[in-house]
C-alpha cells in the first residue's frame, strides 16, 4: 500500500541509479517531445495558433504539472487511472483531479523488463519502469489508481502497482450484455464511489454529480465537435487533433472544454474559406487497436503523415483516442440513483474493447469500427498491435474478415515501444499508403 | 527511351534497364558498406552490357530499403508496388507475389494492372527469410548452395521451427546432437521457413497464379518446400531476384511517358 510496506513484486534501484536514469530519460523525453511538436508544425505550415495551448499541456513536467502539485498542496486529491473504465464523472463530482496514468514512454521499459518478461506488453512494462524511477509526474502525484481488469497485463499491473500506491481495482465483467453483469458493474462502480469519497471526504451528492456529469457533456459535445470535423475535407492533420484527445487524460476538464471549442471555431473557418490541411487526394487513414500514448509512441502517427505519399488520419478506434469521450453519460432524471446508474452504463454498455466477447464476436466492437469508416470516409486501416497485446492481436482476423467485406484495405502493424523498428515499418507504412493512393487516384 | 530501375536492397544492389519499352539488361552487386558504390557498380555493369551510357537513362526510378542512398533518384516507389508490377508484366495472369528476400519477405495480392490490393510482410525478426537460411547453413558447416539440393534427397522424417534465427540455431545443433541424417535437417530448415511464408500467403488470400521472386527464390529447396505446403504451381521467373529492380524499371518507364513493346 506504501513505499515502506513489503515489496510484492517490485524491485530494488540503487538510489544512485534511479536519479541517473531519471535524468537520462527525463532529458531525452523532453527533448522528443519538443521534436514531434515541431515535425506536427513543419507537416502543417498553418496550424492554427489554437494548437499552442495544447502543445503546452502536453509537455510532461511543465505547466500542467505545476497546477496539479499546487492543487494538491491547497488540499485537492488526485486520482490516476489507467483504462478508460475509469469514472471520471465520480472523481471529478469528489471535487479530485483525474490523470490517465498508462505510460507512453518507450526508455522505461527496460527497468519494467527486470520486473515482467520482454513478452508482456510495453504499456505495462513502460508503467512498471517509470514507476520504479518515479518518472511521470502524473503518476507520481496520484494520491490512489483505479486500474480496470481488462486484459491480463493490466490485470497484473495493477498488483505491481500496488507496491507503491493504493489501488482500487475495477474489474468490468467480460460478457456486457446481461443482467448479472450490470449489476456486477454496478457493485464495482459503487465500491470504488466509497473509496473515492474516503479519499477525498468528500460526499457525493446529487448535486455534486449532476455538476460533474453536466461539465463532462460539455466537454463531450467538443470533443464529438472536433471528431465531427475530420469527416469531411481535411481540416485539422490526425496528429494535431489526437495531441488535443490525448491532453484531456491530464488536463483540466473545464479549461480542455472551452480551447476545444476555440479551436474548432477556427477550423470551422477554415472550412468555410475551404482552407484544407492538406491536399483532397490524400489517402484517408484510420488507426485501430492497441492505445498509442504521447509522448514517445508518435512513431506511426508521424510516419503516416510524414510519408511519402503522406496520409492524413482522419479517425481512430483507440481508448487513447477518438473513443475515449465519445460516449455521453444518458441521464434519464437527475435522480442520484439515475445518475449513478447512467455512469455505470456508460462505461460499460458502449466500450468497444476488445477484453468484451459476446455470442456475435464482440459485435459492437465490429460496428465502431465500420460506422468510423464510413462516416469519415476512410480509405485504409493500420491496425496497429503492440507485441504482448493478445486480445487487439486476436481479434484482427475478425475486423479484417469485416472490412475485406467492405472493400477497405487494412494493414497489421506490429511494433514495440522502441525506436529500431522506425525504418522498418516505414517500409510498411508507404508501401500501405502508395496502394491506397493508387485506389484514390483510380 | 532508356528508362532504369534500381532496388537498393539489404544485401544486393540490383539495376534493370529498359530500352525501346523491353529489359535489355540487369546488373548486381553486394550492397556491402557503401551501398552507394555498390549502386554505381551495379549501374556500370548493366550499361557496358546493353552498351549504353548514364547520361542515356532518361528516368531512374529507385525501390528498396536504401532509397536515400541511391545515386540518383527520379522516383520512388516500394518494393511492395515493385514487385507486383515486375511480376504481371511478366506473368499477366500473376495475382500472388511472393518474394523472399534476405532480411524481408513479402506476399502481395495484385490485380490485372500490376496494381497492388492486399500485402503482408514478415514479422520483424529475420526468422522469416533468407537470413535465416544463410545462420542455418552455417550451422549445417555447408554452403547454402549445396543445401537446397542435399534437402531434396529427404523424407521429411524431422522438424525444427522457425520462430527465430537464434532458436533455430540451437534447434538444428540439437538434431545434429541426435545424428539425424543432414538431408532431413536440411529439409526441415526449408520446411520452417515455407511454413512461415505459408501463414503470410493465408493471410492476404491464396490467388492463383502464384510466382515466386527475390533471392532466396533461386534456392531449389526452398521452392520445393513451398511447393509442399502451398499445393499449388508456383512460377519462378529466370531472374527472380530482380523483380524488384525490373518492377522499378517499369514504373521509371510510365514516369518517362514511354510505352511498353
Amino acid at each position: 500500500m506504501n513505499e515502506t510496506s513489503e515489496k510484492k513484486y517490485s524491485l530494488e534501484i540503487f538510489p544512485k541509479e534511479i536519479e541517473e536514469l531519471k535524468n537520462t530519460i527525463k532529458t531525452a523525453s523532453t527533448k522528443i517531445m519538443e521534436e514531434y511538436i515541431e515535425r506536427m508544425r513543419k507537416t502543417w505550415p498553418d496550424r492554427p495558433e489554437e494548437m499552442q495551448y495544447f502543445d503546452e499541456i502536453a509537455k510532461f513536467w511543465g505547466t500542467r504539472e505545476k497546477e496539479i502539485v499546487e492543487a494538491r498542496e491547497e488540499g485537492k486529491k488526485v486520482i490516476g487511472y489507467t483504462c478508460m473504465f475509469a469514472p471520471i464523472e465520480l472523481i471529478l463530482a469528489a471535487g479530485a483531479i483525474p490523470v490517465r496514468v498508462s505510460s507512453g514512454l518507450y526508455d522505461p521499459v527496460k527497468l519494467g523488463n527486470r520486473v515482467v518478461p520482454v513478452e508482456v506488453c510495453p504499456v505495462v512494462r513502460s508503467t512498471i519502469g517509470v514507476k520504479m524511477v518515479g518518472l511521470s509526474p502524473y503518476l507520481e502525484l496520484s494520491d490512489a489508481l483505479i486500474t480496470s481488469l481488462t486484459c491480463d497485463g493490466m490485470t497484473k499491473l495493477s498488483e505491481i502497482l500496488s507496491d507503491y500506491k493504493p489501488v482500487w481495482t475495477l474489474c468490468p465483467p467480460r460478457l456486457k450484455d446481461s443482467e448479472q453483469s450490470i449489476s456486477f458493474w454496478k457493485e464495482e462502480l459503487k465500491a470504488v464511489k466509497e473509496k473515492i469519497e474516503k479519499l477525498t471526504g468528500t460526499k457525493i451528492t446529487s448535486s455534486k454529480l449532476k455538476s460533474a456529469i453536466e461539465r463532462l457533456h460539455r466537454a463531450t459535445r467538443a470533443f464529438r465537435r472536433l471528431q465531427d470535423l475530420r469527416k469531411g475535407n481535411p481540416v485539422i492533420m490526425g496528429r494535431d487533433a489526437m495531441l488535443v484527445n490525448q491532453t484531456l487524460m491530464w488536463d483540466d476538464v473545464e479549461r480542455w472544454t472551452q480551447k476545444t471549442e476555440k479551436l474548432c471555431d477556427e477550423l470551422e473557418r477554415r472550412a468555410q474559406g475551404k482552407v484544407w490541411a492538406c491536399p483532397l487526394k490524400t489517402p484517408r487513414v484510420m488507426i485501430a487497436g492497441t492505445p498509442i500514448i504521447w509522448p514517445d509512441n508518435w512513431k506511426l502517427p508521424n510516419l503516416v503523415e510524414e510519408a511519402n505519399p503522406q496520409g492524413v488520419i482522419v479517425a481512430d478506434e483507440l481508448c487513447s483516442g477518438d473513443r475515449f469521450l465519445y460516449d455521453p453519460v444518458g441521464v434519464d432524471e437527475w435522480t442520484m440513483e439515475d445518475m449513478f446508474n447512467a455512469v455505470a452504463d456508460r462505461y460499460l454498455l458502449p466500450s468497444t474493447c476488445p477484453c468484451f466477447t459476446s455470442e456475435d464476436g464482440n459485435e459492437d466492437r465490429v460496428n465502431w469500427i465500420k460506422a468510423r469508416v464510413e462516416e469519415r470516409r476512410v480509405d485504409g486501416v493500420v491496425y496497429h498491435v503492440y507485441r504482448g497485446c493478445m486480445l487487439y492481436a486476436m481479434e484482427y482476423m475478425r475486423i479484417k474478415k469485416v472490412l475485406d467485406k467492405i472493400n477497405v484495405p487494412v494493414y497489421y502493424l506490429d511494433t514495440d515501444y522502441t525506436r529500431e523498428d522506425v525504418g522498418q515499418i516505414k517500409t510498411r507504412v508507404e508501401a500501405f499508403l502508395e496502394m491506397l493512393k493508387s485506389r484514390v487516384e483510380f | 527511351m532508356i528508362v532504369a530501375g534500381l532496388d537498393m536492397g539489404v544485401q544486393n544492389v540490383k539495376v534493370a534497364i529498359i530500352k525501346d519499352g523491353e529489359p535489355i539488361s540487369y546488373g548486381l552487386v553486394p550492397s556491402g558498406f557503401e551501398p552507394e558504390k555498390a549502386a554505381e557498380q551495379a549501374f556500370k555493369q548493366a550499361l557496358e552490357k546493353a552498351e549504353i551510357a548514364f547520361s542515356d537513362i532518361e528516368h531512374v526510378a529507385v525501390t528498396g530499403v536504401g532509397v536515400e542512398l541511391a545515386p540518383r533518384v527520379d522516383s520512388k516507389l516500394s518494393i511492395i508496388s515493385a514487385d507486383a508490377k515486375a511480376a504481371v508484366y511478366l506473368y499477366p495472369s500473376v495475382r500472388t507475389v511472393i518474394d523472399v528476400g534476405a532480411e524481408e519477405s513479402r506476399v502481395i495480392n495484385c490485380s490485372e494492372k500490376g496494381t497492388v490490393l492486399d500485402f503482408t510482410l514478415n514479422e520483424r525478426c529475420a526468422a522469416g527469410a533468407g537470413a535465416f537460411l544463410e545462420a542455418m547453413a552455417r550451422a549445417l558447416e555447408m554452403k547454402i548452395e549445396d543445401m537446397g539440393m542435399l534437402s531434396l534427397k529427404a523424407a521429411g522424417t524431422v522438424s525444427i521451427s522457425a520462430t527465430c534465427v537464434i532458436f533455430g540455431e540451437s534447434d538444428v545443433v540439437s538434431l545434429i546432437h541426435k545424428q539425424e541424417p543432414k538431408h532431413e535437417i536440411a529439409r526441415a530448415i526449408y520446411d520452417a521457413l515455407a511454413e512461415r511464408i505459408t501463414s503470410m500467403v493465408h493471410r492476404v488470400g491464396l490467388k492463383p497464379d502464384v510466382v515466386l521472386v527475390g533471392g532466396v527464390a533461386k534456392d531449389v529447396g526452398f521452392a520445393a518446400a513451398l511447393k509442399r505446403k502451398l499445393e499449388t504451381e508456383i512460377i519462378i521467373p529466370k531472374n527472380p531476384e530482380f523483380a524488384g529492380a525490373l518492377g522499378a524499371a517499369l514504373y521509371a518507364l510510365e514516369n518517362a511517358g514511354g510505352k511498353l513493346k
